[in-house]
């Protein structure tokens, strides 16, 4: 890092990452507000539908509405509002009206494009005029200009950007349901796991898994796609290695970390630990992959996204009579995270190099 | 480069990606830390952070995103979300004064 060449170099890489997790960001942040609607939608799907716990013809009536209207209404004004405040809500609320009528797949995809761009123009046009608006009249151009954007766009969503986004995201969920078939889906764990602790997580899973997952499991009544990022399997092995074999003065913290992260489903707790030692990276990518895999040959899934990646969560939204899988494809993760781990750390021999690097980091900072 | 005296903030805001998830665990935890001073203690998403805040901490990936949002604060990144030095470091610039810069 003595050279400014390199130096240059590391702030490009920075920069390339802060806007890749930026962009991802935003993703996340029209989902998450509305996860508590996503356990709803996922507790009532669990115990109603044909094959529930209980079976209940006229609750059953609530899933399709929540999964077609509701969720991905809430995700278009979510993004709105992040856009443009109350009034690009409204807009992206209007507009993602447009693209959920006809659609037989839920349409979150579209939502967080349509919600945020309706927004984005209603934004465009208060900056532009409405600082020209004679006084008095305010209130009237506000209304019929949120209400004439939004309403174009719905019209635009119906017929044009909802048919492209229903094509698109049916490719999506048919390219994961041709790697399920090919037996391939672990080899997702490559991008997951790096793409996880470079802080990620939220971007990866709301972004992309959580929406592929609602379409497939609103057709099988649960989704594997729910289970691939939020696994804690794979981040508890390695915290367990740290605590055996990591550097000493790692260690002290570890305990309080593995109950955060598996019970509290916080994954964010381990990713310093694999960053302060990178190559822990490949028991992450191991171990997702073996519980993914398992997840697969065992026909394991959610019936809705557990967020906060807690064991507790996942096990709430779990279909009836699919403990096995998903419980086997969590310890198998957990244990060959371990494992690889364990090798990784020397079995505790190379741990004089102890945690120097983010100490200095840390105070450099 | 900021740099704010220990004894003038007022607000510390953690931030992470969502605002919701490790941010949230590290301000309970500084609450507690932290609760023998007039020091306020709120958590965000690290692309809104609020304007009146003195000094944010987030975890050092997030730091560039952090500072994008609000160029003028001081933003101090902490590598562990347990037992970090930096929160060692601003109790005890709160404490007893001192200089915390980035």
């Amino acid at each position: 890092m003595t050279t400014t060449d390199t130096v240059e170099q590391e702030s490009r890489g920075e920069r390339l990452r802060a806007s890749v997790q930026r962009f991802g960001g935003h993703l996340a942040g029209m989902v998450m507000p509305n996860i508590g609607a996503f356990i709803a939608w996922g507790l009532i799907t669990a115990l109603f539908i044909p094959s529930g716990w209980i079976p209940n013809a006229t609750l059953n009536e609530l899933v399709d509405p929540m999964k077609l209207y509701l969720l991905p209404l809430l995700i278009g004004y979510t993004g709105g509002r992040l856009v443009h405040g109350q009034r690009g809500a409204v807009a992206g609320a209007v507009a993602t009206i447009g693209i959920v009528v006809g659609a037989d797949i839920p349409m979150f995809l579209g939502a967080m494009i349509i919600g945020p761009l309706a927004a984005f123009l209603v934004k465009l046009f208060d900056k532009g005029v409405m600082h020209r608006v004679r006084s008095g009249f305010e209130m009237l151009v506000e209304n019929f200009s949120l209400g004439i954007i939004a309403g174009a766009m719905a019209i635009l969503g119906r017929l044009v950007i909802g048919p492209v986004v229903r094509t698109l995201t049916t490719g999506l969920g048919n390219g994961v349901q041709w790697l399920i078939d090919q037996h391939l889906l672990p080899i997702a764990s490559v991008l997951i796991e790096p793409a996880k602790v470079l802080f990620l997580n939220n971007a990866i899973n709301h972004g992309v898994l959580s929406p592929i997952g609602v379409a497939h499991a609103s057709t099988d009544g649960k989704a594997i796609e729910f289970l691939m990022e939020p696994n804690p399997g794979p981040g508890f092995g390695i915290l367990l290695a740290c605590l055996m074999f990591g550097p000493r003065l790692m260690r002290a913290s570890v305990p309080g970390a593995m109950v955060i992260q598996f019970l509290g489903g916080i994954h964010e707790i381990y990713f310093p630990y694999v960053l302060a030692k990178p190559r822990l990276i490949l028991a992450a990518i191991l171990g997702g992959a073996a519980g993914v895999l398992t997840f697969m040959l065992t026909d394991a899934g959610l019936t809705a996204p557990p967020s906060p990646g807690s064991i507790f969560a996942i096990l709430a939204v779990t279909p009836k009579g699919g403990f096995v899988g998903v419980i086997l494809g969590i310890v198998i993760a957990a244990a060959v995270s371990f494992a690889a781990s364990a090798v990784l750390l020397g079995f505790g021999r190379g741990e004089r190099q102890s945690l120097e690097d983010p100490q200095v980091e840390a105070t450099r900072a | 480069m900021t740099s704010i005296d220990g004894a003038q903030i007022k607000k510390i805001v953690v931030a992470c990606d969502a605002g919701m998830g490790s941010s949230v665990l590290l301000t309970s935890q500084l609450k507690k830390s932290l609760k023998k001073y007039a020091v306020v203690v709120e958590h965000s998403a690290v692309n809104h952070i609020p304007a009146d805040a003195d000094l944010v901490l987030c975890q050092q990936q997030l730091v560039t995103r952090a500072r994008t949002t609000v160029p003028d604060k001081v933003v101090l990144g902490f590598q562990m979300f347990l037992g970090d030095p930096v929160f060692a470091k601003v109790e005890k610039a709160i404490k007893d004064g001192g200089n915390l810069g980035d």
